[in-house]
């Protein structure tokens, strides 16, 4: 097991909230934990001071359906759906009533500041003999009545390390759903070659930006650059041949080696243990014969 | 669709010995023995390989070929197929698990040829180009904002 993991703490379980069928994740704690075990995940949240821009995310972090098969496997995670519509009325209007004294203490703030910085303004002048001081004081005077504080200026906390994120035992248990994961062929092959190649040491991320299932790191993604594009397929699924040359090509500019990734069939009947079922790799790169 | 393809072969390689014994492997329909052909006229004749032949694979229903580069080399085996078809994995592996280095020809309607390497397992990659230390850039950068 990965040293990461820490037997002695008393609540080793992680919390993935649902979205529909996408797993989530929002505490920072629970994101550390699941990187030691290797499962990488993609932020997908905007950052608060640095809106409108997609270089540097924050939480949630989105898993992969694979990965969150694999925490459920691993180590104890529990889904929770939170749900949509809250039916609670008391609950509404005390958060009606929270978000109202919030917007009253900002406004206020606000005008402080606001204060503030005309003083300081009008102080600059007086001490550089700047006669255009006078009418910074009118628009101080003025600006108990003229201030205005929309609400779309109001910043909203949200909460994710208090309540509604981190249940006592008794609480989850309550909240504990049935994986709300479909579990067909494709993504049953998916999670196979996922496993396998985990169990290899091998990191994992999604490949959708080249065409493919995953892109295979050999150690962390942020100290490396991935090293095959992964395909899942069943050994019987027919690929069409143009599919395979473009794959290929696209393998070989960006410096990465395709890998056909199909899970064994089981052995057949008439053994008595059950072998351990494996996934065979094929590795194809764009031919250096010119 | 066969029927139709073998009478736009054009004379001279239906005549060709080297076709011929291809077709009498009897295995393959004419489109992949065709391809082929044009494989091993495209290794023999452009590449300079030594040693090409065609050698049959029952199981594949198909028609491989067999050569080294040059004298010495260990032998490759060459997957012929034209480009409108499909291919499963299980078959790739089909000849992958015959021991010798792979390659996959497909052959496209105008003839032109693509190879591709496969082989069992994990091929690392080359490794990309070094990227250059970008600090020197970053404080011109910061120069022109001031």
């Amino acid at each position: 097991m990965d040293a990461g993991e820490d037997q002695s703490t008393g609540d080793d379980v992680i919390d993935i909230s649902f979205c529909g069928s996408t797993p989530l994740m929002w505490k920072v704690s629970d994101i550390k934990k699941c990187r030691g075990t290797g499962v990488i995940g993609a932020l997908v949240g905007s950052l608060a001071r640095q809106p409108r821009q997609n270089v540097r995310m924050g939480r949630p972090l989105e898993l992969m359906q694979e990965e969150a098969l694999m925490l459920e496997e691993t180590i104890s995670a529990s889904a929770s759906l939170h749900t949509q519509d809250c039916k609670d009325e008391e609950a509404a209007r005390q958060y009606e009533a929270v978000l109202e004294s919030s917007y009253k203490e900002q406004c206020t703030l606000a005008l402080e500041d606001k204060k503030t910085v005309l003083r300081r303004i009008m102080q600059k002048k007086e001490n550089d003999n700047d006669d255009s001081g006078y009418a910074v004081r009118d628009r101080l005077n003025a600006l108990d009545q003229a201030f205005s504080f929309p609400r779309s200026a109001m910043a909203i906390q949200l909460c994710t390390a208090r309540a509604g994120f981190s249940h006592c035992p008794d609480e989850r248990g309550f909240l504990y759903t049935d994986w709300p994961i479909p579990r067909d062929e494709r993504s049953e092959i998916r999670f196979r070659v996922y496993r396998d190649l985990r169990s290899k040491g091998y990191y994992l991320t999604s490949a959708g930006k080249f065409g493919g299932d995953f892109l295979v790191y050999p150690g962390d993604p942020l100290r490396f650059h991935a090293h095959y594009i992964a395909l899942c397929m069943s050994m019987d699924e027919q690929l069409p041949l143009c599919d395979v040359l473009a794959i290929a090509r696209l393998g070989s500019n960006v410096k990465k080696t395709v890998l056909l990734c199909s899970p064994q069939k089981p052995s057949e009947a008439g053994k008595e243990e059950r072998i351990e079922e494996g996934v065979v790799y094929s590795s194809l790169q764009w031919s250096s014969i010119v | 669709m066969d029927e139709a393809h073998q009478a736009d072969i054009p004379n001279w390689i239906q005549q060709h010995s080297v076709y011929q014994d291809l077709m009498r492997l009897d295995v393959g329909d004419s489109a992949q023995v065709y391809a082929a052909f044009l494989v091993y006229m495209d290794l023999t004749e452009v590449r300079g390989w030594s040693g090409v032949f065609g050698v049959s694979c029952p199981e594949l229903q198909a028609v491989l070929l067999e050569g080294r580069e040059k004298e010495g080399d260990t032998v490759q085996m060459i997957y012929p197929l034209p480009s409108h078809r499909s291919i499963k994995h299980k078959v790739l592996r089909c000849v992958l698990d015959r021991g010798s280095p792979m390659l996959l020809c497909v052959v496209a309607s105008d003839s032109s040829l693509v190879y591709q390497r496969l082989c069992d397992g994990f091929l690392t990659p080359d490794p990309p180009l070094d990227i250059q230390d970008q600090g020197r850039r970053q404080h011109r950068k910061r120069r022109l904002q001031t």
